[in-house]
């Protein structure tokens, strides 16, 4: 757990690994443990990376994460009139106070939830996973048409190997190696982390190894506390609602709430120009994120982000099926990741005050010793999952796919859902039709299952609506009038 | 829209359409399954199949019925990070990127037969000057050091075997 957290803290603090690619990279390493010890130390890693992207924020206007750069507006302020140790002591109490009561909310609400998926039958199921499917693919991108495109490529992947109903080969080439389908650790280990890698290599940052600011921890006093607080509650509230909103995420949510913390201020003209309150409302809701987005994740099995995604693909590997009967099925072991998750946010503080200089160090390592120490680690870390080398030369495939999709704008996380969600998608629709003797009015005779095919069309429909509306806004160009008008 | 956009665009649209026609030609040979089964093994992959090539279609389309609008803004409108990460990226170098693709393919074609040590060694070395401004410290520390770490966590640490290669009679002693 320790090792997670200092792990996702250094991992943040790097630019070009964000929390989805630190926890990726530490998904072989828990191969060898047990289902709830692996997903404590990847929460561990996800929590510990929204502190460490602040670290280079606060301290060299560069965000670790994307999440983090909110916090660099008033941050690098504060390190520039020599408050730096104080900004990261607000960064670091406030993000473990908007953590703590996320994971509070999240059992408060997963519980309840997950009683009622009981409900549930194969049609409930895969229209769930259906709204969950198109939900990220509308939301993860510029483009719609490129995140459907980009799902759907995730559920054909899910296709390959032997078909767990009737036993027939798919997609398999004749070869044997395919027979048990796509590697799903392997696949999203090459579309997040190699690609990213290989991006670093094909586009070399113009940036130089920072200047590295020697910095310390301080806590803030209690009327520093009174300072903050409205701010803090804000980013609470904000890092929650957003949390829970599959494909908003953790950059979403500390603008939101840095927007929020300057409304809601009594001294908004500070903003901008060093106010605390401007480094403790999106750092709270950069934390209050990972609760919220594992209450769609544990109670239905939807996950919200990358980072949840990849817990997702956790549980795959241990042999556990996520979905709406998690809670159910493996109470002891979510009810195990609650008191992980509280330990982890508690943990936060302390590891994060002692690894604050190992962060300033890996700062100072240079880009290219970085990107060549992390491509070797990925690829022993995939191929110590089975000691058979198709799982790294499998992540090598989804990294230069992973490029691919990146520079034409398609987006890896909508392809990553597809692979989570695909199996539970196609099985339970055949199910449904097996069940219903072949009838499609299953789905809408089930009022849950209606209601959730409902919502997956207006989810669909609204960004055509707002381009729709955006484009009769937009006045015409001249260049784009008919010539002699 | 900017001309370098319209033509990721349009090689992105032909490939996806060419993948999806794929995916339904292969898709078609896989049995019906069992009459219980409405949909049965094929429906879902040749579906999904004519879905990537519809998306492909219908993204040109939409390239040429809309090229003149202006393109939207990302949830977090002027302040969305990813803009300011693709502004601070330098250029592009194709050698670079084929480069790291061709070593990363050696390296994992000698991981078994050359062996863990040898081969990871090699593989840091040579990203390293393909990235390039390593300091010749760095060129001579790193490599080495990386290896070393990781055979020992991975071997001694978590007990999982890494392959010895040609160092094997060494290291077996």
């Amino acid at each position: 757990m320790t090792a997670g957290v200092a792990w996702g803290i250094i991992g943040g603090a790097i630019p070009g690994i964000s929390g989805a690619v630190a926890m990726a990279l530490a998904l072989p390493y828990t191969f060898s443990m047990d289902a709830a010890t692996a997903l404590i130390m990847l929460a561990g890693v996800w929590a510990g990376a929204n502190y460490g992207g602040s670290i280079p924020a606060i301290l060299m206007r560069m965000p670790g994460t994307p999440g983090s750069a909110a916090a660099l507006l008033d941050g690098y302020e504060l390190t520039r009139q020599g408050k730096a140790a104080k900004a990261l002591g607000i960064s670091l109490v406030c993000g473990t106070f908007g953590g703590l009561v996320s994971i509070i909310v999240l059992i408060a609400l997963v519980v309840p939830l997950g009683n009622l998926v009981l409900a549930f039958g194969s049609p409930e199921i895969f229209a769930l996973a259906f709204f969950g499917l198109t939900l990220i693919a509308g939301l993860s991108g510029k483009s719609m048409l490129k995140g459907l495109a980009a799902g759907a490529f995730g559920l054909l992947l899910t296709t390959v190997g032997l078909d767990t109903l009737t036993g027939s080969l798919r997609l398999t080439f004749g070869r044997r190696e395919l027979l048990s389908g796509v590697d799903i650790i392997s696949a999203m280990i090459g579309l997040f982390a190699v690609s990213e890698m290989f991006h670093q290599l094909a586009h070399p940052a113009r940036r130089e190894t920072p200047a590295v600011v020697d910095a310390r921890t301080a806590f803030p006093t209690l009327a520093e506390f009174k300072e903050v607080w409205r701010a803090t509650i804000v980013g609470t509230v904000v890092g929650l609602i957003v949390g829970v909103m599959p494909g908003a995420g953790a950059t979403a949510s500390s603008f939101v709430a840095y927007n929020e913390a300057r409304r809601w201020s009594k001294r908004p003209e500070l903003f901008g120009k060093g106010s605390m309150e401007g480094v403790a409302g999106p750092e709270t809701a950069n934390n209050a994120v990972q609760g919220g987005d594992l209450v769609p994740t544990l109670a239905i099995g939807i996950p919200g982000s990358n980072s949840a995604a990849i817990m997702l693909a956790a549980l795959i590997l241990h042999g556990i099926v996520p979905g709406p009967f998690l809670m159910s099925q493996h109470t002891e072991l979510v009810f195990t990741l609650f008191a992980g998750l509280i330990l982890v946010n508690l943990l936060m503080i302390p590891v994060g005050v002692v690894i604050l200089r190992a962060c300033l160090l890996a700062l100072r390592l240079p880009p290219p010793s970085l990107v060549a120490s992390i491509l070797a680690i990925i690829f022993i870390g995939t191929f110590a999952a089975d000691l058979f080398v198709l799982n790294p030369i499998l992540a090598l495939i989804f990294g230069v796919i992973g490029y691919g999709m990146r520079v034409t704008g398609f987006p890896p996380a909508a392809t990553v859902l597809g692979l989570v969600l695909g199996f539970m998608v196609e099985s339970e629709l055949r199910r449904s039709l097996i069940i219903s003797h072949g009838s499609w009015a299953v789905f809408v005779t089930h009022p849950i299952s209606a209601v959730f095919l409902l919502a997956t069309i207006g989810v669909l429909l609204y960004p055509v609506f707002l381009n729709y509306r955006r484009r009769r806004k937009t006045p015409v160009s001249p260049a784009a009038a008919p010539a002699g008008s | 829209m900017d001309s370098a956009v319209v033509r990721k665009d349009v090689i992105a649209a032909a490939v996806l359409v060419a993948f999806g026609a794929a995916v339904v030609a292969v898709g078609l040979k896989i049995p019906l399954g069992v009459a219980t089964d409405p949909l049965g093994p094929r429906t879902f992959p040749v579906a999904l199949g004519a879905g990537i090539a519809i998306c492909g279609v219908l993204l040109v389309a939409g390239m040429l019925l809309f090229r003149s609008a202006p393109a939207g803004p990302g949830l977090l409108g002027d302040m969305d990070p990813e803009d300011e990460a693709a502004a601070e990226a330098g250029p592009f170098s194709l050698t670079r990127l084929v480069g790291a693709v061709a070593i990363t393919a050696g390296y994992l074609a000698a991981f078994e037969p050359v062996g863990y040590l040898l081969s990871t060694w090699g593989y840091v070395l040579a990203l390293m000057m393909l990235h390039g401004g390593a300091p010749g410290r760095s060129l001579v520390s790193t490599p080495p050091l990386v290896t070393l770490v990781l055979y020992l966590t991975f071997k001694y640490g978590l007990r999982i075997p890494v392959p010895e290669g040609i160092l094997a009679p060494l290291l077996s002693r």
